[in-house]
């Protein structure tokens, strides 16, 4: 496994320590200020209570000197004596004053040239000095310009010296100088001389060296003027005095050590002699303005200080790592599930439904995930087994419609009864569920049109095929018997006989004669017909309604009628049209109807049709249609003009014409595409010829048609039938019409492969449909060698038709190529 | 229309190529029909297998022929094609022909 950067897994791990690094870095800093402060505060109680007890021993010492310089200088200034006075005097002094401070080592007078007893004129220093245990008088000189000397005659105070290595007392002393003044003969003081007690400090150095700090510390002492004055020796060997230099470092000031303020005390960080870095605490004294100082090196306690760093951050680096480690354990354990249920994801989004969930388990969220996810999956799975059962169940469905509605007749022209004498136009539009809505119109003979408009109760498959039964049965039971009533009779039987599921249909259907515009009509349970005057009044027609169609055996129905007059359109619809429901559940109702019929005005069927349709949909809007529409209008128009006659032909199911069954119940299944549903609506294409009748023409006619009808791609049988027929018509007319001029009309629509050619001549009226047929079955000696022609013609094409009209004959055949 | 006619004693052989209608129907007629067109014949045979279609002009022939033939002998139409036998059935030719 290659570990993902980008990961769950990492980046939480990732967020985690940087929170944690936050914390720790909040507590270290508190922890590291609070320990410096608690240092700090350590250090300053130390340094204070080292300092204490030896700042007041050096204090009172210092302070005793003084006191005795005082005493012994106001003394002198009071009294002058004589050299010999002086001397047991110095000699008194420096034995009681070393009797008190045993540190006093001499004690020196000096005065102005000319104020000492000896000498009138000149210097005079008498010093009185404790050495090798006795006391010794000496006489010193070249005073004058000795430091202790002039800056107590020009400061005219007395005060502490710098401590030094005297001339006449050479060791390291602090000198004690108080001035000596005389009144003169005006009675103003005038400076006489100056009184010095030397105080050696030897004893400061072994008293500082012996003070024992803690933490391998030491104590110091720095005259006013930060002369070293004592030190441990062991600390600052080969070092020079002057070197003995205590710097501050100003930026890691602990405790506000402003010299300038001359506090009294405090706690720095510092160097001494150029050394480590030192806590150093200050105490200046009181008595001399010296500085006592307490040092410890940094290096221990600082050392200590890093190490507790050092501990703290490998500990931290540790923490870390066994944090990190941890951190990333926890959240793969987090992540890997994650990452399996991914992958199964990616492999169910490719289209793989038996892929397998990761048994997760352990009752948290990712666990929740994972059965959610296999939930989700499985109810995927049947959600698309049930989708591909909808599907096929749809197909079927939509199968069953494509049969239903091929099974219906879709113009006039497809069912050859078509004429001049009136208009025909269907409407049908399904529900989304197969529905049992029915239209027919058929021609009984040539004068008699029939129309039927039927409803099976009940939607679906069930309702359709009963719908298609029904049909097919009226159809042949009224062409046959050529009586609406008898078909209804014996339709009704034939339905009724065999209804298990008691379904049943209503049916108005109608002949209408269409030389007189008589109808005789009979309704099963159906509503009755609109027809729209061509005055432009609409009515019902008056329909009795008699029981439904299948429901009981025995009915015998009644037959009705009614006339229709030229110009008259009857209008046939279901309940699918009157019981159209909009959104506020309001019928579209036989008011509506009748307005929609009237308002329109005069209109050709189709345009009645799709008036109808429209006033539907603008009153319906949005609602579902939940029946089928269906509608068929019937004009007619009662013309004069001649009538085609009509041969049709039937088709044989039995033997050798099996295979045009099987084409026709082909075309019927086969669902149509799109294209083939547009192509359906392919107007007719019309292409015509005029050819003067001789013979040869014949070729010419010929080819023409196969002009038109090569690209066609029909069957080359059809091809050759058609031919045929040309050659059998074209000839009949150059043999006996007697006609100058024929025009051949060819009609072709490709979407069905339907070809119509019509001849027409100006010959002698001949319907060839009136010939005798040959009798077939005759021997060759008694067959008469003509009327074959037309035989043939009739026996190959689909229907062939005659009229005469005016002058000319026409003459029609289709064929299904 | 294209007819190659063959003779071999007392039998003759016709054989068609193209259509056999009312145009090309008469080429036929000159060959068989008539008075002495076939006499002596014993044996008519019509070898189809490269006519396309037969319209009844040519079945007007075949049925003449026929007659003739059936005085004199035998007439045979070996090599129809399909749609020519079906017009043969059609008409009820098939019975009066002997069609191979």
């Amino acid at each position: 496994m290659v570990f993902n950067f980008r990961g769950l897994a990492f980046k939480q791990s990732l967020m985690i320590l940087a929170s944690i690094t936050v914390i720790v870095g909040l507590i270290f800093g508190v922890m590291t200020s609070q320990m410096n402060d608690k240092l700090t505060q350590m250090a300053i109680d130390n340094g204070e209570e080292i300092s204490q007890a030896n700042v007041t021993y050096i204090d009172n010492l210092f302070n005793s000197g003084k006191h005795f310089g005082e005493e012994v200088g106001a003394t002198l200034s009071k009294e002058e004596m004589s050299k010999e006075e002086l001397d047991e005097f110095l000699m008194q002094t420096l034995s009681n004053a070393r009797s008190i401070v045993p540190q006093i080592v001499a004690i020196v007078v000096a005065f102005e040239p000319g104020m000492g007893p000896e000498t009138p004129k000149g210097e005079f220093m008498r010093l009185a000095r404790f050495v090798d245990n006795e006391t010794k008088l000496i006489t010193g000189a070249n005073y004058q310009d000795k430091e202790w000397y002039y800056s107590t005659r020009d400061g005219r105070s007395s005060r502490w010296q710098e401590p030094f290595i005297g001339e006449f007392v050479p060791e390291p002393i602090a000198v004690y100088a108080v001035p000596i003044f005389r009144k003169d003969k005006n009675n103003e003081n005038v400076l006489a001389g100056v009184l010095a007690v030397d105080l050696s400090i030897e004893f400061l150095k072994e008293t500082v060296s012996n003070i024992h700090v803690p933490n391998s510390g030491y104590a110091m002492v720095f005259s006013s003027k930060n002369f070293p004055v004592a030190y441990p020796k062991a600390v600052m060997e080969g070092k020079k005095d002057s070197e003995i230099v205590v710097k501050e470092i100003a930026k890691i000031k602990q405790v506000d050590f402003d010299k300038t303020k001359k506090a009294d005390n405090g706690l720095f960080l510092g160097t001494v002699a150029g050394g480590e870095e030192s806590s150093i605490y200050y105490t200046t004294m009181k008595s001399n303005s010296w500085t006592f100082m307490v040092v410890w090196p940094a290096g221990k306690f600082m050392e200590e200080r890093q190490n507790m760093i050092k501990l703290f951050i490998a500990m931290a680096a540790g923490g870390y790592g066994a944090m990190l480690i941890i951190i990333l354990l926890i959240s793969s354990r987090v992540s890997k599930p994650l990452k399996e249920l991914a992958v199964a994801a990616k492999e169910l989004g490719e289209g793989n439904f038996d892929v397998t969930i990761p048994d997760i388990t352990g009752g948290d969220e990712i666990s929740e995930f994972a059965t959610a996810f296999s939930n989700m999956l499985k109810e995927l799975k049947e959600h698309i087994e049930k989708q591909k059962d909808m599907k096929r169940i749809e197909r079927e469905l939509d199968l069953a419609r494509n049969i239903q509605l091929a099974m219906l007749p879709g113009e006039e022209r497809d069912e050859n009864s078509d004429d001049d004498r009136h208009a025909l136009a269907p409407f049908l539009r399904p529900a989304k569920e197969v529905g049992g809505d029915f239209y027919d119109f058929f021609k009984t003979d040539n004068d008699h049109l029939c129309v039927v408009i039927g409803d099976v109760s009940g939607k679906g498959v069930p309702a359709s095929l009963f719908m298609m039964v029904a049909r097919i049965i009226l159809r042949t039971m009224t062409k046959n018997l050529k009586s609406i009533v008898k078909a209804f009779n014996k339709t009704n039987y034939a339905l009724a006989k065999r209804n298990s599921l008691n379904m049943f249909v209503t049916i108005w259907a109608g002949i209408i004669d269409l030389r007189t515009g008589h109808v005789e009509f009979a309704s099963a349970g159906h509503n009755p017909p609109v027809v729209r005057h061509k005055d432009g009044t609409v009515e019902f027609v008056k329909s009795k309604s008699e029981l439904v169609m299948a429901a009981m055996e025995d009915i015998v129905y009644k037959q009705q009628t009614f006339d229709l007059q030229s110009g008259d359109t009857l209008f046939l619809y279901t309940d699918g049209v009157t019981e159209a429901t909009n959104a506020q559940d309001q019928l579209f109702g036989d008011k509506r109807l009748l307005e929609t019929l009237q308002k329109g005005g005069e209109r050709s069927t189709a345009e009645t049709c799709s008036l109808v349709k429209k006033a539907i949909d603008s009153f319906v809007q949005e609602t579902p249609q939940f029946d089928d529409i269906t509608m068929l209008a019937v004009q007619f128009n009662g013309s004069d003009e001649p009538v085609w006659e009509r041969y049709e032909k039937t088709i044989d199911v039995s033997g050798k014409n099996k295979s045009e069954l099987k084409s026709f119940v082909e075309n019927i299944l086969t669902p149509m595409d799109g294209a083939k549903k547009m192509m359906m609506q392919d107007a007719w294409e019309h292409y015509e010829k005029i050819v003067d009748v001789i013979p040869e023409n014949q070729d010419i006619l010929t080819a023409f048609v196969e002009g038109i009808l090569a690209p066609m791609e029909g069957s080359m049988k059809s091809q050759m039938q058609i031919n045929i027929a040309i050659d059998e018509i074209y000839s009949n007319i150059v043999k006996f019409s007697g006609a100058t001029k024929v025009t051949l009309i060819v009609e072709v629509r490709k979407a069905t492969l339907t070809a119509r050619l019509t001849f027409i001549d100006n010959g002698i009226p001949y319907d060839p449909l009136k010939q005798k047929e040959p009798d077939v079955t005759l021997s060759a000696d008694e067959r008469e060698v003509g009327g074959l022609g037309i035989f043939i013609v009739k026996k190959t094409m689909d229907s062939v038709c005659y009229r005469r009209n005016g002058n000319n004959n026409e003459l029609a055949i289709t064929k299904t190529l | 229309m294209q007819i190659n006619k063959t003779l071999e004693n007392e039998k003759m052989t016709l054989a068609l190529e193209g259509r056999l209608d009312t145009l090309t129907a008469p080429q036929l007629d000159a060959e068989i029909i008539g008075p002495g067109k076939l006499d002596g014949i014993k044996e008519l045979v019509f070898d189809f297998s490269n006519l396309a279609y037969i319209s009844s002009a040519g079945l007007r022939i075949l049925l003449t022929a026929q007659k003739t033939m059936n005085k004199q002998g035998s007439m045979l139409i070996k090599g129809a094609n399909a749609d020519i036998k079906e017009i043969f059935e059609v008409t009820g030719f098939c019975d009066i022909l002997t069609v191979e």
